[in-house]
């Protein structure tokens, strides 16, 4: 399902203008980051995504709907939105009914409902822990029943507000599995995150936001190595970007992978030439 | 998001720049004398003579008379229709339609109630509109009151617009979950719970972390505390609060006399 925001204007009741005209489109199946300073208008611009926000100006479409013309809880067919803070959602008495408290609404028969429960848990891990109360988890576990409990509503577009703050190594490595997953089912995922290193890692396209508007958007081995439009909005590339660029690679690298594909390239490219002579 | 966390109006006037507990003396004294003086006219003096220029004087006017009107516009309407048609032992018909009459008696009193309630609501609201709360905390722990009361105090003051905001969030949050708020009372109701349950629990989570930050700053410390904040206080006002004082006896003095 396709994702278009025409020139969207958002002013907050008060004056504060948080998003001064934002264009994107976001084809299905893609994966894009959304980086910027604090007060960027990141989150603002997600929550119209759901309809939670309508803009002041210009149109945000989901698919074929109009949010302004959707209600927030029809939107939520096709749009799931994982909060920031998992305690802002977890009221059930166990996970497995916390999970299932959004297919439910979105009035999906029981043994889909089921399935999809089953399905979210296992991919949150969370399997053996159904029958628990979500309180009685550690706040990095309520995080992942929280995912569990928007990706088992099986929408087409998702989005994660933040997903690794305050998250360790192992809970990424979750999250990150968990993306990953999303991906091979066709769906459409979208982070705010300010985790530069989890961006480059899991996401192919990054959107740069500063003051309410777009400052660069596209594939992230060619935004991450934008450190003058980065730096406006205070994000830094990855350490493993700037090592690249340091060392003289001539492609910005984003991943381990790349990073030792380049260098082995240019090893050999030193074996066979003598050091200190130029690629090109 | 900034929430407003009260009234408070940030200008420069020389009613912001009087010593807090010197605001509240007068905002009680004015009060007491309204309600034990003497006189048909005596609180809406008051209010004309004294608290409508010191909000002005304040450079809250505006704010001032708006909010006083919407806080208490619908109880004088119906506190004027219900006296004068109904108060007991009222004699002098002024007028008088279909079965009802109104008589003067009822709308004298009505008049002395809502004017009295008036200049109640009003010293309280300048009062708030020209003191920080913060400010006016401070100073009264300064003048010896405990640190618990004022804590108690402020953070009533402040829960609810940070559980609105909460509120706000956790709706949010469980709409994007498809939670339906609209529709026939039985959904609403049900829909409740899943908005009830993460508020109480954040709620009290909030609670317990204030209480630990607080702590963590020496809260229940039991040494003498110094401030970085310096509240003026002049001579001259503390002649302002004795000659308070003085009005409040002279009004509590014409009340008592026969």
């Amino acid at each position: 399902m396709r994702v278009c925001v025409e020139n969207v204007h958002f002013e907050y009741p008060g004056g504060v203008k948080a998003l001064r005209g934002v264009s994107l489109i976001i084809e299905p199946g893609e994966r894009v980051a959304i980086v910027g300073q604090n007060g960027a208008g990141k989150t603002t611009l997600v929550k119209h995504l759901n309809g939670l926000l309508r803009p002041t100006q210009g149109q945000v479409i989901i698919g074929d709907w109009d949010t302004s013309q959707v209600e927030v809880h029809r939107l939520a067919q096709r749009v799931g939105y994982v909060f920031q803070n998992p305690d802002d959602q977890l009221f059930c008495r166990t996970v497995a009914e916390e999970v299932a408290f959004g297919p439910r609404n979105l009035g999906y028969a029981p043994e889909r409902v089921h399935q999809l429960v089953e399905e979210a848990l296992y991919l949150a891990e969370l399997t053996d822990k159904a029958e628990i109360n979500p309180y009685d988890l550690s706040p990095s576990w309520r995080k992942m029943v929280a995912l569990a409990s928007v990706i088992a509503m099986d929408t087409p577009i998702v989005i994660f507000d933040e997903p690794t703050t305050g998250q360790d190594a192992r809970t990424i490595r979750r999250i990150e599995h968990m993306i990953e997953a999303l991906r091979q089912r066709g769906k459409t995922i979208l982070t705010i995150t300010h985790d530069i290193d989890f961006c480059a890692e899991n996401f192919e396209r990054v959107v740069v936001m500063g003051q309410g508007q777009v400052l660069a958007d596209g594939p992230k081995e060619r935004i991450l190595g934008m450190v003058e439009v980065l730096a406006q909005t205070y994000v830094e590339p990855p350490q493993l970007t700037r090592l690249g660029m340091q060392l003289g690679f001539e492609t910005t690298v984003c991943t381990p992978a790349q990073f030792l594909e380049t260098l082995r390239r240019r090893l050999g490219h030193y074996r066979a030439n003598g050091l200190g002579r130029s690629e090109n | 998001m900034v929430e407003r966390l009260s009234f408070y109006l940030e200008r420069n006037s020389p009613l912001h720049r009087l010593n807090p507990t010197t605001k509240l003396v007068v905002a009680f004294t004015l009060i007491l004398v309204a309600f034990l003086g003497r006189g048909l006219f005596l609180p809406s003096l008051i209010f004309l003579l004294i608290l409508a220029p010191l909000s002005f004087l304040g450079q809250v006017g505006r704010e001032f008379l708006r909010t006083t009107l919407n806080l208490l516009l619908p109880l004088f309407a119906f506190l004027f229709v219900m006296q004068s048609l109904f108060y007991p032992g009222g004699k002098t018909v002024l007028f008088g339609f279909w079965i009802f009459a109104v008589k003067l008696e009822g709308v004298r009193f009505a008049f002395l109630t809502a004017t009295r309630v008036l200049v109640m609501v009003s010293s309280f609201l300048l009062l708030l509109l020209t003191t920080h709360p913060g400010v006016l905390l401070l100073d009264l722990t300064q003048r010896g009151l405990p640190a618990s009361v004022a804590y108690i105090l402020a953070s009533t003051l402040q829960i609810i617009p940070q559980m609105q905001a909460k509120a706000a969030t956790i709706l949010d949050a469980q709409r994007s979950r498809g939670l339906d708020t609209s529709g026939s009372l039985g959904r609403r109701i049900r829909a409740l719970l899943p908005l009830v349950g993460p508020l109480v629990f954040g709620s009290l989570v909030d609670v317990e972390e204030r209480a630990i930050a607080i702590e963590a700053r020496g809260f229940r410390s039991s040494r003498p505390k110094t401030s970085l904040v310096e509240i003026e206080d002049r001579p001259l006002e503390r002649a302002l609060r004795w000659l308070c004082l003085l009005a409040f006896i002279l009004a509590l003095g014409s009340h008592l006399w026969p």
